[in-house]
């Protein structure tokens, strides 16, 4: 089976600092696939090297069998990356910024109006979406940055705490439009603080501490493996 | 081509704003208020005013100073009959700038060459230059007057000779040489009417590169603090082009900017008198300017225009490069600062200093700096110093080059993630 992302022996310096030491992971097609730990442990380093935003120290990272570093416009046609702190032009009203985000990837007029009326669907925001951005409160700006990202249907979404500032009912709907995405064909690769979304969510974790990977497996796989009732039982385990 | 536009036209919209043509449209206003109404101060400073004379004299000689004001456009407020410290007093109550006080046995003071002193008093209601105006004039018929004289007396004395003569025994003939030409005229007034013709190229580019560097440090710095620049980071489009819509958009909205700041500028400068002075000095300077060589033809515009250009450019790259370093937009408007250093310091030199004549090592400080070239260019030009207007030029398009690289290395590596300076927040703070 082809991956959609492979990660080999990821390391990642800032200076003297190692963020990652050597990782490996990878995200299989149609899969939800979570990098979990705690704050400083390397997953938004992951996740932005995956996003080509950094640079590789050492070690490979391929995207459906092309190497990452070397094809980065390649990579940028077919992914997706929502930024934990992403923010949209304030300036903008709502269905402006998704209009100017479609433009970059659709080939024509027709697919560009595609992706815009599967991201108005998506954010659900109606008549909100003629103001400003400006305007939006927190949760409805996350929710038309999830919708920007996922309207393209990309073959591997990266979201970094995909549900940071929303509510509990919001964060219920995101979460089940990622995985209404994945069944039609988009693979994720997320990372949370939240052990309970990425139970909900993902079909394989990885427990990633101090910039190496603890554990990997599905979160029942994990539970067993740590005698564990929850991922975050899990986590104290393996970080022991 | 058309992700390029698409990007080009948001960062467009981003940058003309509501504020920003609030701003201009108040620059464009203010000037022109002050223009209008420093226009109407000379106007009525030009005008016919009122000046008091006490004429103690009621001689040819003192009616002869009263003609030349009256000729000179001033309306006479006789205080004749009273006494001097009232005709002070009444002449301050009323609308004169100045009273002149000719004292009695003037005109035979004037025969006998024993002068009298003549008294004038202003009254300082503002401290304007322009409502001193009258002395000035006072002064210069009263120096026609002495000249009238003591002609009078030396053609009286030595009827043989031309009094011009006996006052002034040497006469001077000013040359002006520039290069192989040469022509009649002093060498002031033709630095005068070359500075007074290049006034504007570094009004001009300053204007420039300081809006338009502001725009593109901005626009850099906005995406980082709106958190918008990872997202751009990683949507299908080349870094190159991001760094070229951006220092487009920022070009554009500067030069566009620039030029209503100019044209308010204009307005304000017309307004304090300056096109007329301008028109009477071009009128009798053009002739020698023309003999000297020292206009420009078309290809002198042409070179003038690339020097701008690449300046501007350079500006840009500069720009974007700080605009990365800033974490954000208050740290942006600080960023700006070493620009607009590096544009000044070579804009006042070129004031008050000659590049030809200071020292090797201040000479080469001035050259390194790139914005200095299109300051020299105009009188590089003049002068037919082709080889330091095209090594000013290719030097320019280096630095611009390098630049740009640079930029787009930034660009595509880490640092335009990781690089930044912190203005005005401690380290504790900002973590």
């Amino acid at each position: 089976m082809d991956m959609v992302l492979r990660v080999e022996g990821l390391r990642k310096t800032y200076g003297k600092l190692e963020a990652l030491t050597g990782i490996d992971f990878e995200v299989r097609p149609g899969e939800v696939f979570a990098l979990i730990g705690p704050n400083g442990a390397g997953k938004t380093t992951a996740l932005r090297i995956c996003a080509t935003l950094l640079t590789v120290t050492g070690g490979q990272v391929t995207f459906l069998g092309r190497d990452l570093a070397k094809e980065p416009d390649f990579v940028r046609e077919k992914i997706s990356y929502l930024p934990e702190e992403a923010g949209a032009y304030k300036n903008m009203k709502g269905l402006d910024y998704l209009k100017f985000m479609a433009a970059f990837y659709g080939r024509t007029a027709a697919e560009e109006k595609e992706y815009v009326d599967r991201a108005v669907g998506i954010t659900d925001l109606g008549a909100r979406l003629e103001d400003k951005v400006g305007t939006f409160s927190k949760g409805m700006t996350r929710k038309i940055l999830l919708a920007r990202a996922l309207m393209t249907k990309p073959v591997l979404a990266i979201l970094d705490e995909p549900t940071s500032g929303l509510d509990v009912l919001n964060a219920l709907e995101v979460r089940s439009m990622i995985r209404r995405y994945v069944k039609e064909g988009t693979s994720v690769l997320l990372s949370s603080h939240n052990m309970l979304e990425i139970e909900f969510l993902s079909d394989r974790v990885s427990l990633i501490d101090h910039g190496r990977i603890l554990d990997t497996g599905t979160p029942g796989a994990l539970k067993d493996m740590h005698k564990a009732n929850n991922l975050e039982e899990v986590f104290r385990s393996a970080v022991r | 081509m058309k992700r390029f536009m698409n990007l080009l036209r948001k960062e467009i919209r981003e940058l003309v704003t509501a504020q920003l043509v609030v701003s201009l449209v108040f620059t464009l206003a203010l000037f022109n208020f002050i223009g209008r109404t420093s226009r109407k101060e000379v106007e009525k400073a030009m005008g016919t005013q009122t000046i008091a004379v006490l004429d103690l004299d009621r001689s040819a000689s003192s009616l002869g100073i009263v003609t030349g004001l009256e000729s000179a456009n001033f309306k006479i407020e006789s205080m004749e009959g009273r006494p001097k410290e009232e005709a002070i007093q009444a002449a301050g109550r009323g609308e004169a700038k100045l009273l002149l006080v000719i004292p009695s046995g003037f005109g035979d003071s004037l025969q006998g060459l024993a002068p009298r002193e003549v008294e004038t008093y202003s009254f300082m209601r503002s401290f304007s230059l322009i409502g001193a105006r009258s002395q000035v004039i006072i002064r210069s018929v009263i120096s026609a007057l002495n000249d009238v004289a003591s002609d009078r007396f030396l053609r009286a004395k030595l009827p043989d000779h031309d009094p011009d003569s006996l006052k002034n025994p040497i006469k001077t003939k000013d040359f002006v040489i520039v290069k192989d030409r040469m022509a009649e005229g002093s060498a002031n007034m033709v630095a005068g009417l070359v500075s007074s013709q290049s006034l504007l190229i570094p009004v001009v580019l300053m204007m420039i590169v300081i809006y338009s560097s502001q725009m593109v440090i901005s626009a850099v710095a906005m995406e980082k603090q709106n958190k918008t620049l990872e997202t751009l980071l990683t949507v299908p489009i080349r870094r190159t082009s991001i760094i070229t819509a951006k220092m487009l958009s920022a070009g554009l909205v500067g030069l566009i900017s620039a030029f209503v700041y100019m044209v308010g500028f204009r307005s304000f400068m017309g307004g304090l008198g300056a096109d007329e002075v301008q028109a009477a000095s071009g009128a009798g300077g053009a002739g020698i300017m023309r003999q000297l060589g020292l206009y420009f033809d078309t290809t002198g515009y042409i070179v003038l225009g690339a020097a701008l250009f690449l300046a501007i450019l350079v500006a840009l790259a500069m720009a974007m490069i700080l605009g990365v370093l800033a974490e954000d937009f208050r740290s942006a408007q600080n960023m700006i600062m070493p620009l607009m250093f590096m544009v000044m310091v070579p804009y006042f030199i070129s004031m008050f200093a000659d590049i030809a004549t200071v020292s090797l090592p201040v000479k080469i400080f001035i050259l390194l700096i790139p914005f200095s070239h299109p300051f020299l260019v105009s009188q590089n030009l003049y002068l037919g110093n082709y080889g330091m207007i095209f090594g000013g030029l290719a030097y320019m398009l280096v630095v611009f080059i390098v630049l740009v690289g640079f930029a787009a290395k930034v660009f595509s590596s880490d640092k335009i993630l990781t690089m930044k300076l912190r203005f005005g927040k401690k380290r504790g703070a900002a973590a």
